[in-house]
């Protein structure tokens, strides 16, 4: 750790004063029910805000614009939650996955056309599951032949998260049909105005329409877009897997603490039907405690996550133990939170959009806790790897095929 | 040292090789053995707290932690609970004096075990007038009445530590004799073989002036400190023996073979051993949050006792369902005695109720949302 107690609480009260100036009042109200176009523009809008205060991408490397700690990322997370911060949807996929996977394995070229883009707005989607390839997901089925200076791409991706909005894509599929699943896979940045992508919207449980199917025919990628070596695109998509599971964890896990667990607290303290407040009852008082227990918890995990990481010593299954229990643990609070509202919970039909996991409209909240448990490597995924990777334990033996 | 610098990275290292020497000396003991106080003596480890001019190294609870982890890990049977913890945790937290001091150096030595009777048993610890003796200001003195249950260690000490009300209601020690006339300490026989708790009763006993410790700073503050301190250890306690339970359980499952191949390569036994890391591994954090606290605080800072509830109600509960799920991974061989299995559900079930209840523990949290 870099900074003095000092350096940090001097940060913190600089995070404060900004945000007091800068986060928009009413902002809920206004971002519950807008059309498609005002949410994406209102996050464009709040990135850029945070990116002139130097907050948008604490935790890439210095010279890219990023450079804090650990502990001032927890910081700054702490305080944006704490004032109630409208979150970055759009930009995530961008600043997390795309970001993680330029610096682990992209040239230089690669970095220097995209990390300043992506400070400039450039946003990003994941193109890695299929149908037929979900937690198998070594088996997909998209196909890339090299054909001159480039690839020639046709298959179809699916769960791409914010597709139709996105300018390029992370791009995984298999260049040699011949190969063991794995070793035939390579990893490509596509933009998405190429000739021959259709984005088709696929509605979720929620009701809305995050996730999208896209359908690639005769989609041509130049070569100098291949990530890491032809037929070596597993390995890089390893990297941005760990930083979906992982590291993108920080911001959520302190959102928990300071946003979501108060919400939930307000909402038992908060007098039923009879004047009864649920707070009044022992058993709800305990699994209150119960879960700020849990969330302090996860709060140190994360950050002990990010430290390591940083260190280079965090283990092999770390980052799925973090993913693992924030997902199982927002679902266990958003599903008391949808007890404690009642039927009132079910009256709130929309949550607004920027908000958190956790945002208050609880039903709601709890239907999209399954975004967590099921995308990124499901929590069964999870298990899987914390077992063979964190403890040693056997591989379970190849089915006959 | 100070106490402020218990975080410091030059403080992890010394912390990393304590845990090494303990784990092999702990070891070479056996599971559930009897370890020989001597040996604890002449390894510093019963004076870590104890300032350096009476004969200890001057630490922290952060390092005595380090032994009672370790101590959990190989459910180890010695007075370190009762006579380290809480005795020379209580001592540490009085006046300096010469009898005080005394006993100081005899503890670290091994010359003296001093146990703190701090509670009575199952009355909840965290209500007011929770003390559990008091002192009567008499015709010619000072006489102490009460009563303490599950005081650990107390049949093994050569001196006991009471926390009682003195006459004007302000928190002391009532430091003395086991054998004093009018105390009387019976041993309250367990299903943890590994651990020796008495009832320590007080049924008018002279007490010298004396003998009448106070506390050096704010007394509520120091009871207060010293019931976190119990809650913690015993939840320090827990992650050793669930961190025992899981490394036992990974190896068996690793080897055990059925159907033909390792039992660990089926997901059912996989995902729960994922799940036991999981646990493992989130009490760990909230016990290293609640250990630093006490380490690196003040008395009578709530922050710390917080920490403290967190990390025993977690910390206990999740110990029991580890070694349960142990206890069951292991199959028939887990439920005989020979396995050990038992003595560490055992042990960890008794954490669970000793110093706090999960609920008691949850309900103080509760507390603060009002």
């Amino acid at each position: 750790m870099s900074a003095s107690a000092e350096d940090l609480e001097e940060f913190r009260a600089h995070v404060r004063r900004w945000c007091r100036a800068h986060v928009p009042k009413g902002w809920r109200r206004a971002q519950t029910g807008v059309p498609e176009e005002e949410y994406v523009a209102f996050q464009r809008a709040w990135f850029a805000e945070l990116r002139r205060a130097g907050f948008a991408v604490p935790h890439w490397p210095a010279e890219w614009g990023g450079g804090m700690s650990a502990a001032e990322q927890v910081v700054l997370y702490q305080e944006l939650a704490a004032h109630d911060a409208p979150r970055l949807v759009l930009a995530f996929v961008a600043i997390h996955h795309a970001a993680a996977t330029l610096l682990a394995a992209g040239t230089g070229e690669q970095r220097r056309r995209h990390l300043p883009a992506i400070l400039d707005g450039e946003i990003w989607v994941q193109g890695f599951s299929e149908p037929g390839a979900g937690s198998d997901l070594a088996s997909l089925a998209t196909t890339a032949r090299r054909d001159g200076d480039g690839y020639v791409v046709n298959g179809q991706k699916l769960w791409a998260s914010g597709a139709a909005h996105a300018d390029w894509c992370l791009l995984l599929a298999r260049t040699d049909p011949a190969a063991p699943k794995r070793r035939g896979i390579s990893y490509f940045l596509l933009d998405m105005r190429t000739p021959g992508i259709d984005v088709r919207p696929v509605r979720q449980a929620t009701g809305e329409w995050h996730f999208c199917e896209v359908f690639l025919t005769d989609v041509v990628i130049p070569a100098g877009q291949l990530v890491g070596p032809e037929n070596g695109g597993w390995a890089v998509a390893q990297a941005t897997l760990a930083a979906e599971r992982g590291m993108t964890m920080l911001e959520l896990a302190e959102r928990l603490g300071h946003a979501g667990f108060g919400w939930l607290v307000q909402a038992c303290s908060r007098p039923g039907p009879g004047g009864r407040r649920p707070l009044d009852d022992g058993l709800v008082a305990d699994r209150l405690a119960g879960l700020e227990t849990e969330i302090s918890g996860l709060r140190a995990l994360c950050r002990r996550l990010a430290e390591d990481h940083d260190a280079g010593v965090a283990g092999p299954a770390d980052a799925s133990v973090v993913k693992l229990y924030y997902s199982e643990l927002l679902q266990r609070l958003t599903d008391f939170g949808a007890e404690v509202a009642g039927l009132a919970g079910h009256t709130q039909l929309q949550k607004p959009a920027s908000s958190g996991w956790e945002s208050g409209a609880w039903v709601l909240d709890f239907l999209g806790s399954w975004e967590w448990t099921i995308p990124g490597g499901t929590s069964e995924i999870q298990r899987t790897i914390i077992g063979e990777r964190g403890l040693g334990l056997p591989r379970e033996p190849a089915a006959p095929r | 040292m100070t106490a402020g610098s218990a975080g410091s990275a030059g403080f992890a290292e010394v912390r990393d090789e304590l845990r090494a020497v303990a784990r092999d000396l702990l070891g070479k003991a056996g599971p559930q053995a009897g370890i020989d106080w001597r040996l604890l003596a002449g390894a510093g480890w019963l004076g870590l707290e104890v300032p350096a001019a009476l004969g200890g190294a001057d630490a922290t609870f952060a390092e005595v932690a380090v032994i009672v982890q370790e101590m959990g890990r190989a459910a180890a049977r010695c007075p370190y609970l009762g006579g380290i913890v809480l005795g020379v945790g209580t001592l540490i937290l009085l006046e300096p004096g010469p009898g005080r001091d005394r006993l100081l150096r005899q503890a670290a030595a091994g010359d003296a075990v001093p146990a703190a009777a701090l509670t009575d048993g199952e009355q909840d610890l965290l209500s007011a007038g929770g003390i559990p003796f008091r002192l009567e200001r008499s015709a010619g003195g000072l006489w102490l009445h009460g009563r303490a249950a599950f005081t650990p260690d107390a049949a093994d000490a050569s001196r006991l530590l009471l926390l009682a009300a003195g006459p004007d209601g302000t928190p002391v020690i009532a430091d003395l004799d086991p054998q004093a006339a009018g105390l009387s300490v019976i041993a309250q026989p367990v299903l943890d073989e590994t651990r020796r708790f008495g009832l320590v009763t007080a049924d008018g006993v002279a007490v010298p002036a004396a003998s009448v410790r106070r506390f050096a700073g704010d007394p509520a503050a120091a009871v207060r400190r010293l019931l976190d301190r119990a809650a913690v250890a015993v939840a320090v306690d827990s992650l050793g023996l669930s961190e025992a339970m899981l490394d036992a359980t990974v190896a068996y499952a690793r080897v055990r073979e059925q159907f033909g191949r390792p039992i660990g390569s089926f997901q059912a036994v996989k995902h729960a051993c994922a799940d036991m890391l999981v646990q493992v591994s989130v009490a760990r954090e909230l016990v290293a949050a609640a250990v630093h606290q006490l380490a690196a605080g003040h008395p009578g800072d709530p922050e710390a006792t917080v920490a403290a509830s967190m990390a025993k109600s977690y910390t206990c509960a999740a110990a029991v369902a580890v070694t349960g799920k142990a206890m069951q991974l292991h199959g028939g061989m887990g439920y005989t005695w020979e396995s050990g299995i038992h003595a560490y559900l055992k042990r960890a079930t008794l954490n669970r109720s000793l110093y706090g209840s999960p609920a008691a523990h949850r309900r103080q949290l509760a507390a603060r949302y009002r």
